[in-house]
This record gives C-alpha cells, sequence and structure tokens, in this order.
C-alpha cells in the first residue's frame, strides 16, 4: 500500500519540476506549459489529502483549479498569439520589454 | 509489491520522466506531447485514489480541451520549431538551487508530519453524486464565481485575440 | 439553505454582476456606443456603493460560510467601488484621445471588481483563489488593452505568466493548508489554527500563501514585475491596478493573516516584518533614480505595500484598522496622481516623464496644485490622508513590538521626500519650455476633484473614516 508522504512527495517533486521550468525557458509557451504542470501538481496534493482525510472538499478545489487552469489557458494563449502576430516571435528574451 | 504499489511507482517513473521532456525540450512539439503524458498519468493517480470523477474530467478538460489549446497555440506560432529556440542557459544554475532548496524544505515538512496512517478510500462509491450535490449546495457561490471566470476568459481573449477594426 | 439574508449579504456583488451582464448584452445589440457603456458602469458602482453602505452595520456568514460581510468589508467595496468609478470617468478620456474607447473596458473593470469585493469578503479560500484569479485575468487583459501598442502586449504577456507562476504558489500554499486542517473555511482554520500554527506543513503552506499575496501586492522580493507592468498598461489601468488591485490584495492579507491566522509576535510576523522592511528601503531608493513619472510611482507603490505590510505584521486589529485606514488613502492619492498622469500623457507615451512636468504650474496652476497635494499626501505631511495612514500603521507596528520596523519606516518616508518633492519642484520652480497642454475634460476635473477633497477630508477626520469600518474602535 502506498502512505500518503509517496504522493505528496511526488507532486512536490512536480511543482519544483515545473518551476525551474518557469524559471529557465524562454519560450513562452514552454513557460505556460510548466505552469500547467505546477496547477497539476497541486491537484494531485489536492487528490491525495482529500482521498486519505476522507473529505471531499479537495476535490472539488480541484474542479475550481482546473476552471481556471482553463480560462488561463484561454486568456494566455490569447495574448501570446497578439504578440506573435506583431512580433513573430514567442522567444521572452527577443520581447525587449522583459528583462527579467 | 501488490498490484497498487507497482502501478504507483510504474505512473511515477512516468509523470517525472515525462515532466522532465516538458520542461528541458528543445522541440517544443516534443514538449507539448510529453505534456499529454504527463496528464494522463496524473489522470491514474487520480483513480487509483479512487477519485474517478476527478479522473474522467482530468481526461476531458486536461488533455481532450487545455493540450489541445496549447498544441494550437504551438503551431500558430512556430513556424521554425527546432531551429530558433535559444535556450537560456543564464539562470538554470541558480532556478535549479533556489527550487531544490525550497523542494528539500517541502520534502523535510512532508517527512516529519506525522501522518495518519489512513489508507486510501477504498470503497468503489462513485464520487460524482457526491460532487454534484455540493456543488449546488455547499459550493453553490464559488459555482457561479467560476462560470463568470470563464465568461471572463471568453471576453477576454476575443478582445485580445481579435483582429484590428479598420475604422 | 439559501436564505434572504444570504441575498442581502452578497446584494453589491449581485448588482455588480447585473450591471456587467447589462453592459454585455447593450454592447452585444449593439445598442449604445462606449460612452453608454460608460455610464451604465458608473451607475451599476453607484448603486453598488450605496448597497454596500447599507451592510456596513450588518454582519454575517453567507452562502454556506464561502462569504462573511461585516463592516470592514462593506467597506472595502464602497471605496473599490469608488476606485471604479474614478477610473471610468477618466477612461473615456484618456482612451477617446487615442481612439481606443471600447465598451469592453468596462466590462473587465467591472468583472475585476467583482474579483476584488469577493477577496475583500472572502470566507472560505476556495471564494478567496477564485476571487483573486478573477481580478487577476482582467488586469491581465486590461494591461495589454490598445492592442496595437508592443509595450502593452508585452506588459500583458509579462503580467500573466508571472501571475500565474505566483497562482501556482498560492494554490499549493492552500492545498498545504487544507491538507493540515482538513478544511478550507477560514472559520475552520481560525479554530484549528492554535493546535498546528508550529506544524512545519502548515507553516510552509502559509509562506507560499504568502508568496502568491505578496507577488500580488508587489511586496520585494515579488515586486519585479510591477515596474515594467506599471510602466507598459495603458495610464487610467496603471491607477486601478495600483490602488483597487492593491486594497483587495492587502483585504485579503489581512483577512488570513491577521483575523483567521492571528500571527501576532509569531515567525510568521517576522517574515512578514522582513519582507515590509526590505519593500520600503528598496522601494523608496530605487525611485530616487527613476525619471519616467510612472515607473517612479510603480517603485513608490512597492514602497508602500511595505509600509502596509507593517501594519499586517503587527498583526493586531490596530494594525487591521491602520491598514484599511492606510489603503483608503493611498487609493484616493494614487488614483489621483494617476489621472493626472493620464491627461498629461500624449498619445505616443511622451509627457510621463519627470522633465515634462517642468513648469507646469505656469500654465495649469489648478491642475499642478492638485497634483502637489497628491505628492504630499504620498510623502505623509500632515494634514493630508497619506499622514494619518502611516501614523496609524507605525503606531500599530510600534505596540506590537516592532519598533525597529516603524524606524524604518520613518526613516524611509523622509528618503521618500525627496522624489516627491522633486515632482513638485519641476512643476514649481522650472521655467516652462514644453508645449501647453489643454484644461482636461469634465470627467477628468470630476475625479481630481473627488479624489483631492478625500485626501483632505481621510487627512482632517480619520476617526470618522475608521468609525465606518470598525465600529467598535
Amino acid at each position: 500500500m502506498v502512505p500518503l508522504s509517496h504522493y505528496l512527495f511526488l507532486s512536490a517533486v512536480l511543482f519544483m519540476t515545473g518551476a525551474v521550468g518557469v524559471l529557465t525557458r524562454r519560450n513562452a509557451i514552454i513557460v505556460f506549459m510548466s505552469i500547467e504542470l505546477m496547477l497539476n501538481s497541486v491537484n494531485l496534493t489536492l487528490v491525495a489529502f482529500s482521498s486519505f482525510l476522507g473529505n471531499v472538499t479537495g476535490q472539488m478545489l480541484v474542479f475550481f483549479v482546473m476552471t481556471v487552469a482553463a480560462a488561463e489557458a484561454a486568456v494566455g494563449l490569447a495574448i501570446i498569439i497578439a504578440i506573435y502576430r506583431r512580433k513573430q516571435t514567442v522567444n521572452l528574451d527577443e520581447i525587449n520589454l522583459l528583462k527579467w | 509489491m501488490d498490484l497498487y504499489t507497482i502501478s504507483f511507482y510504474m505512473f511515477a517513473v512516468l509523470l517525472l520522466g515525462s515532466a522532465i521532456v516538458v520542461v528541458f525540450s528543445r522541440n517544443i512539439v516534443r514538449a507539448a506531447f510529453a505534456l499529454m503524458i504527463t496528464l494522463l498519468s496524473i489522470a491514474a493517480f487520480y483513480v487509483l485514489m479512487m477519485a474517478d470523477f476527478v479522473g474522467i474530467v482530468q481526461l476531458l478538460l486536461y488533455v481532450g480541451g487545455i493540450l489541445v489549446l496549447i498544441l494550437f497555440g504551438v503551431m500558430l506560432t512556430n513556424r521554425q520549431i527546432s531551429v530558433d529556440i535559444r535556450e537560456g542557459a543564464i539562470q538554470t544554475i541558480p532556478a535549479v538551487i533556489v527550487t531544490s532548496t525550497i523542494g528539500g524544505i517541502l520534502a523535510g515538512a512532508i517527512w516529519s508530519t506525522a501522518w495518519p496512517m489512513r489508507e486510501a478510500a477504498r470503497s468503489v462509491a462513485a464520487t460524482a453524486p457526491v460532487i454534484g450535490e455540493m456543488f449546488l449546495t455547499t459550493y453553490l457561490l464559488p459555482f457561479e464565481v467560476a462560470s463568470v471566470l470563464l465568461l471572463v476568459a471568453l471576453v477576454g481573449a476575443a478582445l485580445i485575440a481579435r483582429r484590428e477594426r479598420k475604422s | 439553505m439559501l436564505t434572504y439574508t444570504d441575498f442581502l449579504l452578497a446584494m453589491p456583488l449581485f448588482s455588480l454582476t447585473v450591471t456587467v451582464l447589462l453592459i454585455i448584452a447593450t454592447e452585444a445589440a449593439r445598442v449604445g456606443r462606449a460612452r453608454f457603456s460608460q455610464f451604465l458602469a458608473i451607475t451599476g458602482l453607484l448603486v453598488t456603493s450605496l448597497l454596500a453602505g447599507l451592510n456596513l452595520r450588518e454582519s454575517g456568514v453567507a452562502f454556506q460560510g464561502m462569504i462573511a460581510t461585516d463592516a470592514a468589508s462593506s467597506y472595502l467595496t464602497i471605496l473599490l467601488s469608488l476606485a471604479g468609478i474614478v477610473t471610468a470617468l477618466v477612461a473615456r478620456p484618456y482612451f477617446e484621445h487615442r481612439d481606443a474607447h471600447r465598451g469592453e473596458f468596462y466590462i473587465l473593470l467591472l468583472f475585476a471588481i467583482i474579483g476584488m469585493v469577493l477577496m475583500a469578503s472572502a470566507n472560505d479560500l476556495i471564494t478567496l483563489f477564485l476571487g483573486i484569479e478573477l481580478m487577476s485575468f482582467c488586469l491581465y487583459v486590461l494591461a495589454g488593452f490598445e492592442r496595437t501598442k508592443d509595450k502593452q502586449n508585452e506588459s500583458a504577456l509579462k503580467y500573466f505568466l508571472l501571475g500565474a507562476f505566483a497562482s501556482a504558489f498560492l494554490l499549493y500554499g492552500i492545498a498545504l493548508i487544507y491538507g493540515s486542517v482538513g478544511s478550507t473555511n477560514l472559520d475552520a482554520i481560525a479554530r484549528a489554527y492554535a493546535g498546528i500554527s508550529n506544524q512545519p506543513l502548515f507553516l510552509l503552506g502559509t509562506a507560499m500563501l504568502i508568496v502568491g499575496l505578496g507577488f500580488k501586492v508587489a511586496a520585494v522580493p515579488f515586486h519585479m514585475w510591477a515596474p515594467d507592468v506599471y510602466e507598459g498598461a495603458p495610464t487610467v489601468v496603471t491607477g486601478f491596478m495600483a490602488t483597487a488591485g492593491k486594497s483587495a490584495a492587502f483585504a485579503a492579507l489581512a483577512i488570513v493573516m491577521i483575523r483567521t491566522f492571528d500571527i501576532g509576535g509569531s515567525t510568521t510576523a517576522d517574515v512578514l516584518a522582513l519582507l515590509a522592511a526590505a519593500s520600503m528601503v528598496l522601494g523608496n531608493v530605487v525611485a530616487i533614480a527613476q525619471t519616467n513619472l510612472k515607473r517612479m510611482l510603480a517603485y513608490s507603490s512597492v514602497a508602500h505595500a511595505g509600509y502596509l505590510l507593517a501594519g499586517v505584521a503587527a498583526g493586531t486589529a490596530e494594525g487591521f484598522a491602520g491598514v484599511f485606514l492606510y489603503l483608503t488613502a493611498y487609493t484616493v492619492t494614487t488614483l489621483g496622481a494617476f489621472a493626472v498622469i493620464g491627461w498629461h500623457e500624449r498619445t505616443n507615451d511622451e509627457g510621463t516623464s519627470l522633465d515634462d512636468y517642468v513648469g507646469l504650474s505656469q500654465h495649469q496652476p489648478v491642475i499642478a496644485a492638485v497634483m502637489a497635494l497628491y505628492m504630499f499626501s504620498l510623502t505623509g505631511i500632515p494634514p493630508f490622508a497619506g499622514f494619518i495612514g502611516k501614523y496609524y500603521v507605525f503606531m500599530a507596528a510600534v505596540r506590537a513590538d516592532l519598533t525597529w520596523l516603524a524606524i524604518v519606516g520613518v526613516l524611509t518616508s523622509a528618503v521618500s521626500a525627496f522624489y516627491y518633492l522633486r515632482v513638485i519642484v519641476m512643476m514649481y520652480f522650472r521655467e516652462r519650455d514644453g508645449e501647453h497642454i489643454p484644461l482636461p475634460r469634465i470627467p477628468v476635473m470630476i475625479a481630481l476633484g473627488i479624489t483631492a477633497a478625500l485626501v483632505i477630508v481621510v487627512g482632517v477626520l480619520p476617526s470618522t473614516v475608521l468609525q465606518l469600518f470598525m465600529p467598535a474602535m
């Protein structure tokens, strides 16, 4: 039987992998995908807690996170495409204002 | 090692392996497909934890919706996929140090917490009726707010992505 | 079950939603032009603040513990509606001048205010999270409202990616707190707090919550987005983001940290105090080097986040009152300052540099005087609103044994006088050689009148304002 802590370790590692992606990658779409990884790791944590606490609140929260992620994808990709249309690049280094 | 444990570790390897491909791949299309495997393995974990409804929604919404949207984004913005994606190696080392420190603290915290060793719920009762009822009773307000949020996404995305009106 | 009371307590939310749906319907049917949407938005916001005013003496929990209405949340609803009204007034001249006046602006503005009201009245981490996301989505889009401007698109992208990154931390924090408590309800968390406040996982959850909210309030070290986004976004949006956005995020922070967690004297309070000191020092020092007024106010807003965090770090009812009073002062002052900048700005982003304000008093003495008033208030010179805000926040910090933080606050305020007063020197003591800018249009004049009057009223009658949201004090 797999204990709760294994699930939590797994999602912590996934969260940090996503964070590394956000901090190191320069392609806006890859950064966005890394953020999706982080959100998924949060969902995994929530379902794990929900399942082991025998309490459905965590699963409810997961649905709201998924809704937000879907809305985020729509808005985010619209912004990315709007920039691409004008600049022909989604590379964050070539987008001058973005010095970070 | 029972079947449950074996499948846990199998999906764990699949999950982390594909996540690493997403984050470090030089080819954006490969990254997007690796993301699909990550999302599928997450769905597998939900099913392992008896959260059947969440698992199905994960398939429909993430794999069927968000991932397709991302693929559209990839196709619309990348004509020269493998050629011109410059790697920003400048920040890699500090980023890895910072995140692994946070991850280490997190792992320590998980380790040191005395978890009630309750087994995962093994009941096969479907979660969908419970969740559906919760949405329309306790979580009525957040449910409505979520619909407002989707409306905002609709208005916002239409506003940004629409082509210029010649006026 | 839902009762009449539930709807009564959530009335401001409903009036906002009805207004926004009306605007969407008229926009879709192309009944009116954008100016009709502006009219609807201002009317709706007035009705909302009226309804919130009626709720000032009500308190209770609605929708199965999802939101809690009390004097503080109703008061903040009024403040947010006011910020919305001022923004809507200023928006039409600003965007018409740029040929970019669209009804969608008011739709997103009102949606953002719905999110902010949810944050200020959240009684559950789920409501808090959804409120934050609703506000943030609207602000991402508003930051890039004029799509033909590259600078705005880029600031929208940067804001979006960093905002989503911060949201992931916020969510992870919520997940860890849920795991330690077994509930996301703030009342349940408050009851469980004494037993779990030293659990590592709960502390880590709190830390991640601070990262997420710290980003929204632009506190050091999570401020890196603020200067670029504030500079790149349309000036009316910057003004709204800097005031209403910050107010809602601080209300949420104060509700969670002071009312739910009761952090007074804990390690969490020390961490917040450190962030506060860092924000004050960095914000004020870097602001000195800025030559663009929008960017300068961005760093100044980082510094103000520091002062506000001092009130949160105090962790007492006094700190809570100080934060709300400071938010009032900061909101009315900064809204006014950005209204002036928006008026002064030319279409191609010129006119926001400090040099452009040289000798303004000779051409437009009234506007220059009003701008000087805002600058005095931001510096914290009595008897204006900014002074009162600082006084209450620093007093709360001293009483909570954070005297060192109050001293840092006073010293950095003295530093800040340098760059705020420099604006006044530029306007009054230099010869004008730039172009003549015509007087602002009537709506902008009204907006300036409202904010300038409030800067003085809040400064002179702080106890009356305090009575509104803290009936007990």
